[in-house]
């Protein structure tokens, strides 16, 4: 390991559990009757789940597969839902089932549902009710052999829920009878309960010979830069990145009294590990959020629970300092905030500052490290712009194309080596073997180390805008930009250009009068001129990832001409 | 004339519909209402400016008789409808600031309407016999606040219950014109088929011309074209149900009949006339947000060359 390039932080904790269902069953036992889950619609209408009951729900839905399906240990099963309760009793189902939980989008269409299904050889899928209908045409090329409906409004006292489906089907019309052969979840939970009663301590003998090294999810990533492969994380990799993003915010997490607030769709690995399994972990109450857009779907949750902790990425933030009801009553009770999934913009994480006197620490992960790679420790003060150190236990270098380390200070791609890493990409070696060299994932980030060892990520290595030779960054342009106060969001790609070979281009959202001009002469005041935008377009709004990223790529591909 | 069942029933209406308007509120939406007073002011001046002196002056124009002048009197004091709200939303509109206008008019309702009624009634020179009492008024409006108050803390209590009655409520506002329709209409054709033009002008006239009068008001002082738009959907839209829930609980017989038949058509008519005005802004607020996207694409990069490279 070399000086300055390289670092590898603390070591790793200890792990408390050797297997998903036994972190489930561990902590629904300590904290039984506490609340774990509650979903918040956009009116305020809810539903909850005690731990005792997420704990008894998913032994159901594990007999349900193994006893009424007779799906084998190791088989996938796909859960396509939107934050809700069905989302955990499935997932810790799955996990206490010994099966292979493949976390699937529910807004992808049609194609990419199927290339997941098939890629993955998911055998059951749970989808919920607003987008089944996307399975017909595509089912019977699939290897499903079962497919179970679950709702938004999933064990919901039967007011509200017949009220909001009366809503989604006769307002929205969203709501449209499911033609596909189907289990609903709630008779499936029925069945399995009944199947775990009829055979004594069979539950137990799921997970029978099931360790650290056992399969747990298949993640799918790379949807947004070419064809999506399944990242497969094992409980090993999932239970150590639990205790590495632990250690990092332990401090302001205290056993049974957090409320987290889930506007991130868990599907997503950041939410899926930090609120999913971290706080059931740590006994905490999950609000989950079924759709966070428009921003003003948070303010019940917002005014109706002690929210302590929330997780987002920048867009999240900045819609939600943009809000009135935000801005001018902060929450009280808020410990903490944890941005990842995207770079942290300076105004946004100084404003968040500002209004709620908290800090938001930003992080940085992928899909293929369960996903935590660097965290600021929530207990210092988290440096801006910096995704803070290696969680412990992490070793993280930075190399040059040829995989050799730069020089102390310089950029580099950051490659990383820990439990967290994945296996590789489900089915695909060749992926798998270049993404994988020697142990080191490849992150394909560029970033650089500071002298005190925090790390600064400079930007996607492709992503990077080469203006006459010039590296031009788009991360370092947008941050700029996004200081004015006429911005509302910005994102920078590069465009072809017959004089420079790339140009920067910048696509604002601007809110109140902003002209191409003031934006330029405002990056003047900042950056040099190379790395100054040619070209400045106007836009309603940016293309985003279910999370929330901005897509470069769909501007590249759209807005180039 | 309605029977002393569907009196009731109407009371019992409106105290819902006003639950379900304290269930859509925090005391956070005040304070944040407040912070930037402007917009509601403006709201207020519109609702209570120019809708009691605009019935006054169309009674006048039109020379109407005493019952439909103190009925169309009675609808231009009235406070804001729960509908405009609903209207507001599909318009494009400022919801925020049509809400919480709905909710300030109904508030100040308690001290303002009465003095206002007496007043345009003092004006017009209406008989004694056709003047609402202001105690009366005043008293139906405080019980009204206080389903509103329950309803805050119903929300505040449990999220499921608020949530429920604040759909209730909105669903009613829009029921009570149609139990109107359905139990007022048909026994009343004759009375509507003999009902002077001039009277159906009045019923119709308040609303459009308010509605008119608010935007160029509010547009007068500054407000932008989409606050304006909301401000006119709230200025023209009153709460009908209120107003024949006061003729209902004032008068009797003969008399409470003729009184009704304005605020009964002013209710049916607004339906609709609110109902092309919100396709026309919804039309016009798209056209504006694409004509401010084109103004801000530059066609080509122009004088950006400067920049060197």
């Amino acid at each position: 390991m070399i000086a300055g390039t390289a670092s590898v932080n603390a070591p790793l904790p200890a792990l408390r559990f050797s297997h998903l269902a036994e972190l489930v069953r561990n902590s629904s036992a300590r904290h039984a009757d506490r609340t774990a889950f509650t979903t918040c619609m956009p009116n305020g209408m809810h539903g909850s789940l005690s731990f005792r009951q997420v704990d008894r729900l998913s032994d159901a839905f594990a007999a349900y597969l193994r006893e009424v399906l007779g799906v084998k240990a190791g088989a996938r099963i796909a859960l396509q839902t939107p934050n809700g309760l069905a989302f955990p009793v499935v997932a810790f189902g799955v996990f206490k089932a010994g099966c292979v939980l493949v976390n699937t989008n529910p807004l992808y269409t049609p194609a990419e549902m199927e290339h997941q299904l098939r890629d993955s050889g998911a055998e059951v899928l749970v989808i919920v009710d607003l987008f089944a209908n996307k399975l017909e045409g595509i089912l019977e090329r699939t290897a499903l052999r079962k497919v179970v409906v679950a709702e938004v409004t999933q064990f919901f006292s039967p007011v509200p829920r017949a009220v909001i489906r009366a809503v989604m089907k006769v307002w929205n019309r969203v709501l449209l009878p499911v033609r596909v052969p189907h289990d609903r979840l709630a008779q499936a939970l029925a069945q399995g309960e009944a199947a775990a009663r009829a055979k004594a301590g069979v539950l137990a003998t799921y997970v029978q010979g099931q360790g650290l090294d056992t399969l747990a999810a298949l993640q799918y990533t790379g949807g947004t830069t070419g064809v999506s492969k399944g990242a497969m994380l094992t409980h090993g990799n999932l239970l150590a990145n639990l205790e590495q993003a632990y250690a990092m915010g332990c401090s302001h997490i205290e056993e049974g009294r957090e409320c987290v607030l889930t506007a991130l769709p868990l599907y997503h690995i950041f939410a899926f590990q930090f609120n999913l399994l971290c706080f059931y972990a740590a006994g905490g109450r999950n609000i989950l959020v079924p759709n966070p857009r428009p921003v003003q779907n948070l303010q019940r949750a917002f005014d109706n629970y002690p929210i302590t902790w929330v997780s987002g990425v920048n867009t999240l933030f900045n819609a939600l300092l943009n809000e009135e009801w935000f801005t001018a009553f902060p929450p009280k009770h808020l410990k903490a905030a944890v941005a990842g999934g995207a770079a942290l913009q300076h105004a946004v994480a100084e404003r968040w500052r500002r209004v709620t006197g908290t800090a938001i620490a930003e992080g940085y992960g992928l899909t293929e490290a369960s996903p935590v790679v660097c965290f600021n420790p929530i207990a210092g003060t988290p440096r801006a712009d910096s995704i803070g150190i290696p969680v412990p236990g992490t070793e993280v270098r930075l190399v040059d194309d040829a995989g050799h380390p730069v020089a102390a200070g310089a950029a580099g791609e950051l490659v990383v080596r820990g439990p967290q890493v994945m296996q590789g990409y489900w089915q695909r070696p060749q992926d798998s073997a270049q993404s994988l060299r020697e142990g080191w994932l490849h992150t394909g980030d560029i970033a650089v180390m500071d002298a005190d060892g925090y790390y600064r990520i400079v930007d996607r290595k492709k992503d990077m805008i080469l203006v006459s030779g010039f590296n031009v960054y788009p991360n370092e342009v947008e941050d700029v930009i996004a200081g004015m106060d006429e911005v509302l969001e910005v994102a920078v790609i590069g465009v072809p250009d017959a004089q420079t070979g790339e140009a920067v281009r910048a696509f604002v959202v601007p809110q109140g009068a902003c002209t191409a001009e003031a934006v330029r002469a405002y990056c003047k005041r900042y950056l040099t001129d190379y790395k100054v935008p040619r070209s400045v377009e106007f836009r309603r709004e940016l293309p985003k990832t279910p999370v929330g990223k901005i897509l470069r790529k769909a501007l590249r591909a759209g807005g180039a001409g | 004339m309605l029977t002393e069942l569907e009196t009731r029933l109407l009371g019992v209406m409106m105290m819902l519909i006003m639950l379900g308007m304290g269930a859509s509120l925090t005391f956070k939406d005040f304070r944040i209402a407040f912070r930037k007073p402007q917009g509601i002011l403006v709201g207020l001046l519109c609702q209570y400016g120019i809708m009691p002196f605009l019935a006054y002056v169309l009674a006048v124009a039109l020379g109407l008789p005493p019952p439909l002048a103190a009925g169309l009197i009675l609808m231009g004091c009235m406070p804001g409808g729960t509908t405009s709200n609903i209207f507001t939303y599909f318009s494009k509109g400022v919801l925020a600031l049509s809400i919480m206008m709905t909710i300030c008019s109904t508030l100040v309702a308690v001290a303002l309407v009465p003095v206002l009624l007496e007043f345009y009634s003092g004006l017009r020179g209406l008989p004694s016999e056709y003047k609402i009492p202001a105690g009366n008024v005043a008293q139906i409006l405080v019980v009204l606040v206080v389903p509103t108050l329950i309803g805050i803390f119903l929300r505040k209590w449990n999220p499921n219950v608020g949530a429920t009655i604040e759909l209730v409520g909105g669903l009613l506002g829009v029921v009570v014109i149609l139990f109107l329709i359905v139990t007022w209409v048909p026994r009343n054709h004759v009375l509507l088929a003999t009902t002077p033009a001039s009277a159906y002008a009045a019923a119709i006239g308040v609303g459009v011309i308010g509605m008119l009068l608010g935007y160029w008001l509010a547009r007068g002082l500054r407000q932008d074209a989409r606050r304006a738009r909301t401000i006119a959907l709230e200025t023209g839209i009153q709460n009908g149900p209120l107003g024949v829930l006061i003729v209902v609980l004032t008068f009797e017989g003969e008399m409470q009949q003729n009184v009704l038949l304005i605020p009964v058509l002013y209710s049916l008519f607004i339906v609709l006339t609110s109902s092309a005005v919100t396709l026309w802004f919804r039309r016009t607020t798209t056209r504006e947000d694409l004509a401010r996207d084109q103004a801000k694409v530059p066609t080509a990069p122009a004088g950006v060359q400067a920049g060197k490279t």
